[in-house]
């Protein structure tokens, strides 16, 4: 057999990044350095037309003034852009498309930006690429989509370029690698300019340009849940949760959704776990963001670690102060990590759990409107049953044994399962059924040409749905007629639960597929506020003896 | 636009009196609601009036005061409620919570 | 509900109405007047499709301190924001002209010892002012009001209390400084006009209502206090409420005449006092003031818990 070899460069790659490099030269001040007033300058001479480029963007931390400069650039010189981005919630980083500076856009997550997508995509502004999940979108950074021009957000610089993200991490790591070790540019935004840095985060070779942005980067405390505001259907929920789910399977790592029904969660621990024995049984490593509303379950010792996606505003030094708990650098700060946090939920937590806003009778579980690509951010990373698992747990190996089609698909062969908990109210605000025939998924998909359904979180992985009717065990179903069967039976007055056949619901009830309030052993008049181990952001304060500093908005004093 | 007055009666099965004469509970907050119950003679039936914003639930608040009813087996009594949108759940907690307080000894 | 006892040690602040009437009496003592067997319900609400409650969003009756007779009067922020309309704020007046009515037939019967039975009003302000729906009658209810506070001047005292999460704003705002005492907990926040319509009217730049720092700083109790216009900081506990009224119901009312913020010629010199000052400083946030008079850290305050404030604290020394 003969081999046709091709004759090319091997290093086109690292050529064009060094002609970028070499033109963008005069603009730099001392060392790495540009100036903000030259920021536009810099882009327009390192990027160049149908480029990928990463803007970071994160669920808290943004590389706002990056993305402003972005929009600022002339659309004749730079144009057709490719935007690879975890998330988009700046209007800028829709700006860019109205411009015309960029055409395709993939990205995890949109937030406040959903329903500007939907518009782009229905009048021809924006070709999207695909909705991913995070890793899947960090691996396609390292496959597919790997940027030319990374534009990132750090906390502080040095003069060599070297980066200091502390508590705010997040997803910097895995962009500045991708984009670097395959010659790409990587532009920093950063606070300030130090000589010494506490820590580094991301040595310097990596970096190519940092710009001191005029203002701090945007920051928001997004998942700071105001215990005033948690309502008693979700100590309700709460309390079922914990007996029927944590308890029963002694869950001990997890994953806690953002809602105020997991904070409840987190609350209730040092009051109903408490009396329920459970210390020590449960919910001792997470993987999550550092909520506010855990202070309590860590004073009374219930948690052994926990490690961040990101951080949390105000939670700086609570954190710090709990070196024993958090990952905490040799400076004394956290360092979040969004990557390795998404891979310990995917592959290494026994449950995931958290809210929802519709569930369909096959119990796929999803949060998109009609007119809104939001995307998914980790959840479903979380929300699954990770097949690449290979370690065992008491909780994984019981909702395995558990499962009601083992027989016919695993063989002899012992297996365990992930715990996919979702959490729902029949009726939410405004009355909104949380129980639909058809998901609104269906919808957004035909309107926005989307090739399938953006489901958070698929029937098949679904394992427990807890409404304030019961828990339905559904990975205990035999049938697809049998788990639907049992999503009605606790889907209450909704068009759903409506065709629940109270026969066939008492049948999963005794067959404990079903389990209510009053199987639990739960008393309802009893499930109030009053349960909760802080009423409110001051009592958080209390719990965590002054170190937790609210952001001004969680403040009333 | 206006509001509307929704009244019901149930058979009860077990016919359980409240101890109090009557017994309030409650705000009408937005997404809540308030239930005045009465300790009435009513042949064992319970007898509910709803006043509520919402407008296409008559059939869910009847299921639900159903449910409650038969889950409860209370009887004699009327049961008044000012709603405003309150979900089906916190109705039923809110009823729950009521009855609770109605059969409770007057604490210190 | 609580018993009493839980009552005492509970937060005000998360209390409703109802439960703040019965603990800021003495235990048991507390009987309301116009409650909700009596469905005494605003007639206009219905028509407008507006939820309506069994006593209209405020809790009236009559409790004991000692032995002098409380009328409370206690407004449920939760229904419509705790604004007044007609039927409310007829119980309002209703409440206020029985303490009066009471006061001078205590007066006959006890000639000698009257001081000790004298009656007091106490109202648990949680408002944003007029009730649009039927903003005529709320007006109307305002004015009546402050009307019967006048006829009650140095007769019977008019307690403020403010604790609760809508704080009292709006025209509220006036009838609370009308009155003769305020008692307040460090959540507790009076002002005119909202922060959401200051932010609308002058700009985020002039007032950021999403800043609850700033906006606790501008309307917020330990502010009012520093300034005076609040006489009592207390804890966050309805008992605490209740010790600051029994320590108002035994002052003499000459005592208690001279913590008034407005009514005399000498006052209102005294306010002007503050405009002026106001005028010549030109203070950027509160904290400018607080440093006027004497805080030296004034950034540590809004951390301080109620009992540390209340031993640091430099108040505006009233002439």
């Amino acid at each position: 057999m003969e081999f046709q070899k091709v004759t090319r460069e091997w290093d086109t790659r690292k050529k064009d990044t060094l002609a970028r490099l070499n033109a963008a030269a005069p603009l730099v001040k001392e060392g790495k350095i540009v100036d903000a007033k030259d920021a536009v300058a810099l882009l327009e001479t390192v990027i160049k037309p149908f480029d990928k480029v990463n803007i970071e963007g994160n669920n808290q931390k943004q590389a706002d003034f990056l993305a402003q400069c972005l929009c600022k650039m002339d659309p004749g010189k730079v144009h057709d852009l490719h935007m690879v981005q975890s998330v988009l919630t700046l209007p800028e980083h829709l700006d860019v498309f109205e411009k015309g500076i960029a055409k395709k856009l993939d990205m995890s997550f949109s937030g406040p930006q959903a329903g500007r997508i939907a518009e782009f995509l229905q009048a021809g502004k924006l070709e999207l690429g695909a909705i991913h999940t995070y890793l899947e979108l960090y691996g396609r950074y390292f496959l597919d989509l790997t940027p030319k021009v990374a534009l990132v957000a750090a906390t502080m610089a040095d003069r060599e370029g070297n980066l200091f993200t502390g508590f705010s991490t997040e997803d910097t790591p895995a962009i500045v690698e991708a984009t670097k070790f395959r010659q790409g540019i990587v532009v920093v935004q950063v606070n300030q300019i130090v000589d010494k840095l506490p820590r580094v985060d991301i040595p310097g070779d990596w970096v190519d340009f940092v710009i001191q942005s005029p203002k701090p980067f945007y920051i928001e405390p997004l998942f700071t849940r105001d215990p005033a505001l948690i309502t008693d259907a979700q100590v309700l929920k709460g309390m079922m949760a914990i007996k029927g789910i944590y308890g029963e399977y002694q869950v001990e790592s997890m994953n806690h959704g953002i809602g105020f029904d997991t904070a409840a969660i987190e609350l209730l621990l040092p009051t109903y776990g408490e009396q329920l024995g459970l210390k020590g049984k449960i919910c001792k490593n997470f993987i999550l963001n550092p909520h506010p509303s855990l202070i309590p379950a860590i004073e009374t010792g219930w948690v052994e670690s926990v490690h961040c996606f990101g951080g949390e505003l105000g939670m700086e030094d609570y954190v710090a102060a709990r070196s024993d708990i958090f990952f905490v650098g040799p400076d004394g700060s956290m360092r979040s990590n969004r990557a390795f946090s998404q891979t310990a939920g995917h592959y290494a937590i026994d449950m995931f759990i958290g809210g929802t806003l519709q569930i369909d009778p096959y119990g796929n579980s999803s949060t998109a409107t009609a007119n809104r690509v939001a995307g998914f951010g980790g959840a479903p990373n979380m929300g699954c049953d990770p097949k690449g698992r290979r370690h065992s747990s008491y909780a994984w190996l019981k909702c395995g044994e558990e499962y009601g089609i083992k027989e016919q698909l695993w063989g002899p062969v012992h297996r365990g399962k992930r715990l996919v908990v979702q959490l729902a109210e029949t009726f939410r605000e405004k009355l909104a059924p949380g129980f639909v025939e058809e998901l609104d998924a269906f919808k957004l998909a035909k309107n926005a040409n989307l090739a399938i359904e953006p489901v958070m979180i698929y029937g098949d992985d679904l394992t427990h749905v807890i409404t304030e009717e019961g828990i339905a065990y559904l990975h205990k179903c035999r049938t697809m007629e049998e788990r639907t069967a049992a999503i009605r039976g606790i889907a209450g007055f909704t068009e759903v639960g409506m065709k629940a056949d109270p026969k066939e619901t008492k049948r999963l009830r005794e067959a404990g597929i079903i389990k209510t309030p009053a199987d639990l052993g739960i008393d309802i008049s009893k499930a109030t506020r009053s349960m909760l181990a802080a009423k409110n952001v001051h009592d958080l304060v209390e719990w965590s003896g002054g170190l937790y500093n609210p952001p001004a908005k969680f403040r009333n004093w | 636009m206006a509001l509307q007055t929704l009244e019901f009666t149930f058979k009860s099965e077990a016919t359980q009196a409240i101890a109090k004469p009557w017994s309030h509970l409650g705000v009408t907050g937005s997404g809540d609601l308030e239930v005045l119950m009465e300790k009435k003679d009513l042949g064992g039936d319970v007898k509910a009036k709803v006043i509520t914003p919402v407008k296409g639930f008559d059939q869910v608040w009847e299921r639900m005061l159903a449910k409650f009813v038969n889950d409860t087996g209370v009887g004699n009594v009327s049961i008044e409620i000012n709603d405003d949108n309150a979900t089906p759940i916190v109705v039923y907690m809110r009823l729950r919570q009521a009855l609770a307080e109605a059969q409770a000894e007057e604490a210190e | 509900m609580r018993s009493w006892n839980e009552l005492e040690t509970g937060s005000f602040f998360d209390a409703n109405a109802r439960e703040r009437a019965v603990g800021m009496v003495d235990k048991g003592s507390f009987t309301e007047l116009l409650g909700p067997l009596d469905r005494f319900m605003s007639p206009h609400l219905p028509v407008l499709g507006t939820a309506v409650e069994f006593d209209d969003g405020t809790v009236t009756g009559v409790g004991l301190i000692g032995k002098h007779p409380v009328f409370v009067i206690s407004m449920e922020g939760k229904f419509i924001g705790g604004a007044i309309g007609e039927v409310n704020g007829a119980k309002m007046v209703g409440s206020i002209r029985l303490a009066l009515k009471t006061a001078e037939e205590l007066k006959a019967a006890h000639p000698d010892d009257y001081e000790e039975r004298r009656p007091m009003v106490v109202i648990s302000f949680e408002t944003g002012g007029v009730r649009l729906h039927e903003a005529n009658a709320g007006l109307l209810a305002h004015a009546e009001v402050m009307d019967a506070f006048q006829d009650c001047r140095k007769k019977l005292p008019v307690v403020s209390v403010v604790g609760s999460k809508v704080g009292c704003f709006g025209g509220m705002g006036f009838v609370a400084a009308a009155t003769d005492v305020i008692i307040m907990n460090e959540q507790g926040r009076i002002g005119l006009t909202g922060p959401e319509v200051i932010e609308q009217e002058m700009g985020k730049e002039e007032f950021d209502a999403s800043n609850k720092a700033l906006v606790y700083r501008t309307t917020g109790a330990k502010h009012k206090y520093i300034i005076g216009d609040c006489n009592y900081l207390v804890e966050d506990k309805i008992g605490a409420f209740h010790a600051a009224l029994a320590d108002v119901a035994a002052k003499s009312m000459e005592e208690i005449e001279g913590m008034r913020r407005i009514g005399s010629l000498k006052l209102v010199q005294e306010q002007q006092g503050l405009v002026k000052l106001v005028g010549d400083m030109q203070p950027k946030d509160s904290m400018d003031l607080w440093k006027y008079y004497g805080n030296e850290d004034p950034a540590e305050l809004p951390e301080m818990t109620t009992e540390e404030f209340l031993k640091v604290v430099k108040r505006r020394v009233r002439p």
